[in-house]
């Protein structure tokens, strides 16, 4: 602790400077009945890892979550707003938010702060008019929708697999599987990405929430 | 001071005795001196239809319209002071830009209407303000949830309707409206009856000329609100002329 | 008169108030030239929480820096935010006591206005919408902990707004090596002893490994409807006793002669001029 800004010290390691990057992997996938969301659980500071089981997986409304990767603060922030501004309008309508509206939020966000922010964001959801939906808005304020989406310093390595593993029509059970091995490959290679990954399975009768443990993790031909 | 008001109607801040607001009724009265404006529900859409009263055969025609657009999947007509309407609309364009910008996706019809009444209604509660002498019909369609047809009267209240008519002749349009088999007909259909029920409310003896307006929005339209193209506008006004002739002919026969 | 200006700024009489920003021009100046001014620096403390059966403990160094130098060896870190609610600062000293006191002025009016006890979420929220607000130009690393209508609660915040809800946490330039103790040493459902045993573990390996914290632990236990402080808990770095007497008997330097010297009264400016300059 220090007293004032103006001591000449030794410099601060970037560990304790440095703004805080989720350098993750992140993931979501729509099937018939909804979305089924992926993510992996670390929250690093240069090189120190500040949380080993955070959870990306942030609720916006009922039944919409976004996925968030880039700087801990900004997306925080960003998931606050969206949240008020669906909160604002559930009460003026008296109906629940669409996940278009939530995503069009969102870019408004990221499109209008897009010089202050570092935030890529997938945001999915459930809504009566178009079931389960999938987003994507990356870096500069763009909005997208797509059947499965991927983010995160840890989606380069899988974007091969997943473009090669992804089949229309998928079950429950084989989005799980998708999204599960998907992210566990991205973490396989990415440093910043680790941890344990926390799925969710998102229908029109609410949100289902699992954990694998960073010990069970699915393996590949390197056990 | 001497009449009605006996004081009480000077202002709009003021109840009289009896729990009434006077310049509020003023207003309602100023709407139905106004030329009938009617509106119609269907299965498909909503369609509104004008009686714009000419008190001079010099104005040009197409002048002070009725029929306004709000916004592109929202269409109003309005009865009353033109004046006040134009304020209306105005805000009314206004709140909707505001959704669009603070959601991004088009403002529902309930929500403008219940902004628009807010608005409206604090005109109705100061002594300094004067309630608008402005009844609005506002209609909307889409895909999702269908037509929408709503009124907001001077004093602010907002209803939803199947068929609407505001202006001197609109207890003669209601039970014409009443007659039709509203949740069943398309906007095409439509369009023939509003001008049927406007040719048949309008008073020739008390106001010779008028011009009918008629525009729409629904399904025909793929949720834009427009005003009636000129070939189903002239269909509807012929058939509109048609039966009133046929009516005319039917009084003199007996 | 030279002296009389001497006198006049130990005394203080015409000492000009608020603050001096003469020296502002100078330094942009020597940055322009190349010197490396000073950077602004952040924690050395050590300030950890952990989460135990019946409420939070909340611990901390009481070491205060500037630069090399230790200015407060027995300062206070851990800060009250309300009555159930207590916030442990590393960073500059003055954006955490201020954000932390600001904060806890407006959980008071909260308080005040709701008449319901606050909870920690809504300070949790004050200082992260604060922080973010300015960009991590604030260096305020927080450790809130308290125990409200849902429980007892935990969060980290950092300089730049972001936060984090764990069972057990560190901050500050020690955090390194208080997070090795808890990770090493955390349990589910410890017990009130255990859990302050743990974080006292952890400070110390903070001020013992950790060059920015030091002397004491401070430890602030709060339960549903109590908190107790310990202020110190323990004394870590004990000061050790001087071995040596080190004055001397007048006479122990030898002078030769004094007959050069002059008396310091004897130096008196006579004459003054003052050059227009522009």
């Amino acid at each position: 602790m220090s007293l004032c800004q103006n001591d000449i010290a030794y410099d601060a390691p970037e560990w304790l400077t440095g703004e805080h990057m989720t350098g993750t992997t992140i993931m979501a996938v729509e099937f018939a009945d909804g979305v089924v969301f992926g993510a992996d659980s670390r929250t690093s500071t240069g090189t120190y890892v500040a949380n080993r089981v955070t959870d990306k997986l942030t609720q916006v409304s009922d039944k919409i979550y976004c996925c968030r990767s880039g700087s801990a603060a900004d997306t925080q922030a960003i998931a606050d707003y969206v949240k008020l501004y669906l909160d604002l309008q559930e009460n003026e309508t008296n109906e629940d938010p669409t996940v278009e509206v939530a995503s069009r939020v969102f870019q408004m966000l990221c499109y209008q702060n897009r010089d202050m922010l570092s935030a890529s964001i997938i945001c999915a959801g459930w809504d009566k008019n178009k079931g389960g939906q999938v987003y994507c808005l990356p870096l500069g304020g763009m909005c997208v929708r797509m059947p499965f989406a991927i983010g995160g310093s840890g989606s380069t390595y899988i974007y091969g697999h997943c473009d090669n593993t992804y089949k229309e029509g998928m079950t429950e059970e084989q989005c799980l599987k998708f999204v599960a091995d998907a992210v566990a490959l991205a973490m396989h290679r990415d440093g910043s990405s680790g941890g344990m990954i926390r799925l969710a399975v998102l229908t029109k009768d609410g949100c289902k929430r699992l954990n694998i443990p960073g010990n069970q993790l699915p393996t590949f031909w390197s056990k | 001071m001497s009449s009605i008001g006996s004081g009480y109607d000077l202002s709009a801040g003021q109840f009289s005795p009896d729990g009434r607001v006077f310049q509020v009724e003023y207003a309602i009265k100023a709407v139905e001196n106004s030329g009938s404006v009617i509106a119609l529900r269907g299965k498909d859409g909503v369609v509104f239809g004008v009686e714009k009263i000419i008190t001079s055969k010099l104005y040009e025609e197409g002048s002070n319209r009725r029929v306004h657009s709000i916004d592109t999947h929202i269409g109003a007509a309005v009865a009353g002071l033109l004046s006040d309407a134009r304020a209306v609309i105005n805000r009314a364009r206004d709140e909707s830009a505001n959704y669009r910008d603070t959601y991004q996706v088009p403002i529902p019809l309930k929500s403008l209407t219940e902004r628009l009444g807010k608005y409206m209604h604090y005109f109705t509660v100061y002594g300094h303000l004067r309630p608008f002498g402005v009844s609005i019909l506002l209609g909307t369609w889409d895909e999702t949830n269908g037509p929408k047809l709503m009124e907001i009267d001077p004093s602010g209240t907002a209803r939803g309707f199947y068929g609407c008519a505001v202006g001197k002749g609109k207890q003669n349009a209601k039970t014409e409206i009443e007659k039709l088999d509203l949740s069943n007909m398309t906007c095409k259909e439509l369009v023939k009856e509003v001008a049927k029920v406007i040719y048949s409310v309008h008073d020739e003896v008390k106001d010779k000329h008028f011009e009918l307006e008629l525009s729409w929005i629904g399904k025909e339209t793929g949720g834009t609100h427009q005003i009636v193209p000129q070939d189903i506008f002239n269909e509807a006004k012929t058939y509109a002329e048609e039966a009133l002739n046929d009516s005319d002919d039917e009084d003199t026969d007996m | 008169m030279v002296s009389l200006a001497v006198d006049n700024m130990l005394v203080g009489k015409d000492e000009p108030k608020g603050f001096l920003f003469e020296n502002c021009r100078r330094n942009a100046f020597m940055a322009k030239q190349g010197v490396t001014l000073p950077k602004a620096r952040s924690t050395g403390t050590t300030i950890v929480g952990v989460i135990f059966n019946e409420g939070v403990v909340l611990g901390a160094d009481t070491r205060a820096t500037g630069g090399s130098i230790v200015c407060d060896l027995n300062c206070e870190k851990i800060h009250y935010i309300a009555d159930n609610v207590y916030c442990c600062g590393a960073g500059t000293a003055a954006d955490t006591e201020f954000t932390t006191r600001m904060v806890s002025s407006k959980m008071e009016l909260l308080k005040l206005r709701t008449g319901r006890e606050g909870r920690v979420i809504s300070a949790l929220r004050m200082l992260k919408q604060y922080l973010f607000r300015y960009q991590g130009h604030v260096s305020a690393a927080l450790v809130l902990g308290g125990v409200d209508v849902t429980g007892p609660a935990l969060y980290t915040v950092y300089p730049h707004g972001s936060t984090d809800k764990l069972p057990y946490v560190t901050m500050g330039s020690g955090s390194l090596a208080a997070m090795s103790v808890f990770e090493d040493g955390y349990k589910v459902g410890m017990n009130e002893e255990e859990a302050k045993k743990l974080v006292r573990d952890a400070i110390r390996a903070g001020i013992v490994n950790d060059l920015g914290s030091g002397s004491n632990v401070d430890i602030t236990v709060i339960k549903q409807g109590s908190v107790q402080q310990f202020r110190p808990y323990e004394v870590i770095c004990k000061k050790s006793e001087r071995q040596g007497d080190y004055t001397f008997p007048a006479g122990t330097t030898a002078v030769k002669s004094s007959h050069d010297m002059v008396p310091f009264s004897a130096l008196r400016v006579t004459d003054e001029e003052v050059m227009e300059i522009s």
